[in-house]
């Protein structure tokens, strides 16, 4: 930074909580349980879609719950202030993020904060699918940048597996005459999992081992010209209309028309990856971004053939980032929504992989209503 | 590439400055009216044969653009020229495939020929004959991207739409259905036409300058599509 009001900015702890052992393919619909008690048809697609072999649930194999979001968002927390060499008492300002919190009001941030235990600090809840981790991480950022804190905490946690239990299901919509769920929802049950993630940030790279120095964050919503892609709270054929979603209708109205389950418009879907590579090439182009200079991608994405599609445009546009830089863990802990890029960089971090001097690029696109984030850093 | 090879750098550069318009292009047509009503809404059959009226113009005139550039081309271009004159060739009857959709959806041949165009059908038009009309039309490509890119990505999914909500049979939706098919060899012969006129720093921003305002025109059609 040049200006002397404004501060560099250094990631100098991370730290992830993943909720019981890992649950294989072959066991995972225990946890989230059988609609109608009839196992899933589209389940297996989604599996094999998506690549994932293991991942993580915060339920017990009859579906009660072992933690809460908050919980398990704290605990991601206090392993990255016990991984920067920080105690709880030294947290200025906790800027969180989640799809879905444990309560619909107040903040996730509040309930994090009472879970940590901590005394009097600044919060911020930051709310949306998965970037929301990186508008949270933004708040972060900018609090340290301005002297605002000396030390603050960007945590992100999902607790999905308790939305996919058949009572979100089962009496609505969603289902049909047969007893099978709509494929619009049923999928994301075989895509999402719960933990959670955290990284924190000061305003000097931590004394002993490796930093990250954050150099930028960018984000992007195309929220103006898209419906909802993903999304819980309307019906499918009224998403766009606010005043059908189900805080009118009222809760009972609402769970019976299907509203209340998190779902997902595969079509527009589509469109939403092609603007998400939009967006990433403009970056390219205007130099923000230059592929050949990124050491190490971490790129979020919910599965495996979403990067094939991605990967050939970008080649014939000069604005790939060759495959042997990328970073991911997508195949044993899973798709964990806003924490998955922590859960990542926590991994990467600890794999030995970062050397001094080089670049680390961050991106988490969202399908919610189309949003896309990136977060440049230099290893320190 | 799929072939592994790595194409000219401002090949590549065109290619990525023009997916962006493309990005942006696709946003704006899924905001109209017309497209929201087909993805989500409530699309009849009065819009279908709407819309095939309202592309009818395009379409036809496309051809006929295509061939009045390559008839600007100079000598130093006679591949690119060929090129151009052989893809008119291809499309210079589609229209009549387009006339065929509309008779078969219910619609009488007069009212298709006979409508007007809209003002975005007039403005995309003018520009691309205007474009045509100088010397080495090499900007056209752009048009050419967004034009094909919008066959090769968008057509097929609204045709299947378009058959799914209004139990249309296929020979109703020929003309949407078929140009998906033919996706990753107008691709291939794209980036073939790029080399062609490339590298060229003013040629380039041609390119992509037309390839923006054709996008903008494009969707200022669909968007006059009364929905």
């Amino acid at each position: 930074m040049s200006s002397g009001l404004l501060r560099d900015v250094f990631i100098t702890g991370t730290g992830v909580f993943l909720p019981g052992d890992p649950v294989g393919v072959d066991t995972m619909e225990d946890f989230i349980g059988r609609i109608g008690g009839r196992s899933s048809a589209v389940g297996r697609r989604a599996l094999r879609w998506n690549g994932v072999e293991t991942r993580h649930y915060a339920l017990t194999p009859d579906g009660r719950p072992l933690h809460s979001n908050a919980s398990m968002t704290a605990a991601a927390t206090k392993a990255a202030l016990e991984n920067a060499g920080l105690s709880i008492g030294q947290l200025g300002h906790l800027a969180t993020a989640t799809t879905q919190g444990d309560y619909i009001v107040p903040g996730h941030a509040s309930a994090v904060h009472a879970e940590l235990g901590a005394g009097p600090i600044e919060i911020a809840s930051y709310q949306s699918v998965c970037a929301s981790a990186l508008m949270a991480a933004k708040g972060a950022w900018l609090q340290v940048l301005a002297g605002e804190a000396e030390v603050a905490a960007s945590a992100a946690g999902e607790f999905s597996s308790r939305w996919f239990r058949p009572e979100f299901y089962e009496g609505t919509s969603l289902v049909d005459a047969k007893g099978r769920a709509r494929v619009e929802a049923d999928f994301l049950r075989f895509t999402l999992s719960d933990g959670a993630g955290a990284v924190v940030m000061e305003p000097r790279p931590r004394p002993d081992g490796l930093s990250l120095k954050v150099e930028w964050i960018d984000l992007t919503s195309l929220a103006g010209r898209f419906d909802p892609c993903m999304w819980a709270g309307s019906t499918f054929a009224d998403r766009a209309d606010m005043t059908s979603a189900w805080s009118h209708a009222g809760p009972v109205a609402a769970h019976a028309a299907g509203s209340v389950a998190l779902v997902q418009d595969f079509e527009l879907l589509k469109i939403v990856i092609r603007a998400w590579i939009g967006v990433w090439l403009e970056k390219v182009d205007s130099g923000r971004i230059v592929p050949d200079a990124v050491d190490h991608l971490l790129c979020h994405y919910s599965a495996r053939s979403l990067r094939d599609e991605i990967v050939s445009v970008l080649k014939s546009t000069a604005a790939m980032i060759p495959e042997e830089k990328w970073f991911s863990n997508l195949p044993s802990v899973g798709n964990i929504g806003a924490a998955s890029i922590w859960v990542m960089l926590d991994e990467f971090m600890r794999s030995g992989r970062a050397r001094t001097g080089e670049k680390v690029l961050l991106i988490v696109p969202e399908s919610g209503r189309a949003m896309v984030g990136f977060m440049m850093c230099e290893v320190v | 590439m799929a072939d592994g090879t790595r194409v000219d750098d401002q090949v590549a550069d065109t290619l990525r400055k023009l997916a962006v318009v493309f990005a942006d292009f696709e946003q704006r047509l899924e905001a109209t009216p017309l497209i929201r009503k087909l993805t989500r809404g409530r699309f009849e059959l009065a819009d279908y044969q709407l819309f095939l009226i309202n592309l009818r113009q395009q379409v036809k005139d496309g051809a006929l653009w295509m061939s009045r550039a390559a008839s600007n081309i100079g000598e130093t271009h006679l591949e690119l020229r060929s090129t151009l004159m052989r893809h008119a060739v291809t499309e210079h009857r589609d229209f009549r495939l387009l006339e065929a959709d509309f008779v078969c959806s219910g619609g009488e041949v007069e009212v298709i020929r006979s409508a007007p165009k809209n003002v975005g059908s007039e403005a995309i038009s003018a520009w691309m004959f205007h474009e045509a009309s100088r010397p080495d039309p090499f900007g056209l490509l752009g048009a050419m991207f967004i034009i094909e890119g919008l066959g090769s990505i968008k057509a097929a999914p609204w045709g299947r739409l378009v058959k799914e909500r209004l139990a249309l049979p296929d020979e109703a939706v020929r003309f949407l259905l078929y140009h998906g098919e033919n996706d990753a060899e107008h691709m291939r012969e794209f980036e073939e036409m790029l080399r062609m006129v490339l590298p060229d720093a003013a040629v380039a921003e041609r390119i992509v300058m037309t390839a923006r305002v054709t996008a903008r025109l494009y969707a200022l059609q669909i968007e006059e599509i009364a929905a």
